[in-house]
């Protein structure tokens, strides 16, 4: 049984990172965002949801909905003044977005206005699990990893869509630059905010899955880290690509979790593995950006 | 159809622009030639909206269209290429033509998921136009290679068929011609031509090869230094003392020049 518990975590987990993966895809391989602070979705999501069910005592769906529309409005705003960036500086300006958002709720405690609740730096615990109560303990895992998966099914049909349609010509148009589109009448910067805001949302459903699976949110689990495993999915996988995304975070996260079996191989304490498997990972985005620039899986080129 | 009035742009202390006005009447092709440096492609960032002009005015259908960006110069109707043709990274060459028709239903995210049928049939039509296009372009053959993979010359042909697509009134062709071969070039000449005659565009080209000039403009204006030195039919231009001056390098002020530099 514990074996398949392990597998039904991973898998939710595969769920909700692909989502994530989904999202910065989106962003990064088809519009060339370089958002280093993806991760800052993720925490608006996490957190909406718990204020808007745990606070407000709402049902989980709501919580979805509130944490997808605040982090696609938070997506929407931050391209507003860095729309006209380079890449490089994009990077950094969404680095640092993601840096004010962990820090806010770090700081802030009256997000839970003093109920039994704590936040900043203590976090927020016994937030609901949906529909938790017509299940038993060992089926509910299955239940949640049914929502994941439809909710990265949708994810994927979305952001599949949009960019198989004109809008996903558009996008990969300003990828490179901003010449080109402007010509031809493409207003590229609210081509920007639209797929921030977009990506945003994404990112907020998949904090949303996230912080009601686990059941408590605080702000070190939103560390800028994770916004680089996010990365490395996209890489791995394929940028530009919706399958190689997914498959990109369901690999990174394999190997992010093989360092629980290892230890029984390996001579190595399981202090030192947990800490070495960031290593590993850093060393899969290099290789894979020297071998295999395109990723496992390439972009799909469109074929009249 | 365009008018410029007395258009001031410099750079520093460059004046690259220095005071330069003339009218482009609707439905006819206007040469725009000039030593290098002369101003012409500073002129058509400054009408594309590319560059801020320092003074003037530019008219456009009759109004002005002072300080507007770009992407809404080019939805009024003015197309242009580049001098130096850009390709965005893994976009086939009908991908190109696809993406310029401009206020596609598709280009809206809601729609993707509300007019699925609408987007569609919008497609089908844009890709027959595209078929046409990709075979005046003489690009059929290659229209599922990826743009970058293009030569200069196929890079530039590609850049005037993807502006076609996007239907402009006026168009702005930056050297249309450079790095296409000869052949070719005598079919662009005549597609060109047809714009003008069977499609009532008006067009605006830089352009360094004579040949196409005198074969195709109505006429010509002739920058130098940022000034216009001349304007007339192509023979006229060919007479003119000045413009040969300025090309041959035969004036007192240019030898002045090219000694100081």
């Amino acid at each position: 049984m514990g074996l398949v518990n392990f597998l039904v975590y991973l898998a939710i987990m595969m769920g909700i990172y692909g989502i994530l993966s989904l999202s910065l895809n989106l962003q990064y391989g088809f519009t060339g965002l370089a958002n280093f602070g993806q991760v800052a979705f993720f925490c608006l999501g996490a957190y909406t949801s718990t204020i808007i069910v745990l606070v407000f005592k709402m049902p989980f769906f709501f919580g979805l909905l509130g944490a997808m529309v605040v982090a696609g409005f938070f997506g929407y705003i931050i391209s507003v003044p860095t729309a006209n960036l380079r890449e490089d500086y994009w990077a950094i300006a969404t680095l640092a977005a993601a840096e004010v958002v962990r820090i806010f709720f770090l700081n802030e405690d009256w997000v839970v206005g003093g109920g039994p609740y704590q936040g900043g730096s203590f976090g927020i615990g016994g937030i609901p699990q949906p529909l938790r109560s017509l299940f038993s303990a060992s089926t509910y895992p299955f239940f949640y990893l049914a929502i994941v998966l439809v909710c990265l099914f949708a994810t994927y049909i979305v952001i599949n869509a949009i960019t198989r349609a004109p809008f996903g010509r558009v996008i990969k148009s300003i990828r490179t630059e901003d010449n080109l589109p402007q010509v031809l009448g493409k207003n590229v910067k609210r081509f920007r905010m639209k797929v921030m805001a977009i990506g945003g949302s994404f990112g907020g459903m998949a904090g949303c899955l996230w912080a009601h699976y686990h059941g408590f949110v605080s702000p070190n689990q939103f560390l800028p880290l994770e916004t680089f495993i996010i990365w490395a999915m996209v890489i791995v996988g394929g940028k530009a690509n919706n399958k190689g995304a997914i498959l990109g975070a369901v690999i990174i996260l394999i190997f992010y979790n093989s360092t629980r079996f290892l230890k029984d191989y390996l001579p190595i304490e399981e202090v030192t593995l947990a800490s070495l498997r960031m290593v590993a990972i850093g060393i899969l985005i290099v290789a894979a950006m020297l071998f295999m620039k395109e990723g496992l899986l390439k972009e799909k080129k469109p074929i009249y | 159809m365009l008018k410029i009035e007395n258009i001031y742009k410099s750079f520093g202390g460059i004046l690259a622009l220095n005071g330069v006005s003339f009218s482009v009447e609707s439905n006819t092709i206007t040469g725009l030639i000039g030593p290098n440096g002369s101003g012409k492609s500073t002129l058509f960032n400054v009408i594309s909206g590319f560059y801020t002009k320092d003074r003037g005015e530019i008219y456009f259908k009759g109004k002005s269209i002072e300080g507007t960006e770009p992407y809404r110069i080019a939805m009024l109707g003015v197309g242009r290429t580049f001098q130096i043709s850009e390709v965005p990274e893994k976009m086939t060459v009908l991908e190109n033509l696809l993406l310029a028709p401009k206020r596609q239903i598709g280009e809206g995210i809601f729609n993707v998921f509300l007019h699925p049928l609408k987007i569609k049939a919008e497609n089908e039509k844009y890709l027959k136009n595209a078929y046409e296009i990709l075979e005046l372009v003489q690009l059929y053959n290659l229209r599922n290679e990826y743009a970058e993979n293009l030569s200069g010359g196929q890079r530039k042909l590609l850049s005037l068929g993807r502006i076609l697509m996007s239907e402009p009134t006026l168009l702005l062709l930056d050297e249309p011609t450079a790095g296409v071969n000869p052949t070719l070039i005598k079919d662009l000449i005549i597609a060109i031509r047809n714009l003008r005659d069977e499609k009532g565009e008006t067009i605006l080209l830089v352009e360094h090869n004579m040949k196409v000039i005198s074969q195709i403009c109505d006429r010509v204006i002739v920058l130098d230094f940022g000034k216009k030195i001349a304007e007339g039919t192509p023979e006229e231009i060919q007479k003119n003392e000045k413009v040969l001056e300025a090309y041959l390098s035969g004036s007192p002020k240019r030898k002045a020049f090219h000694e100081d530099s």
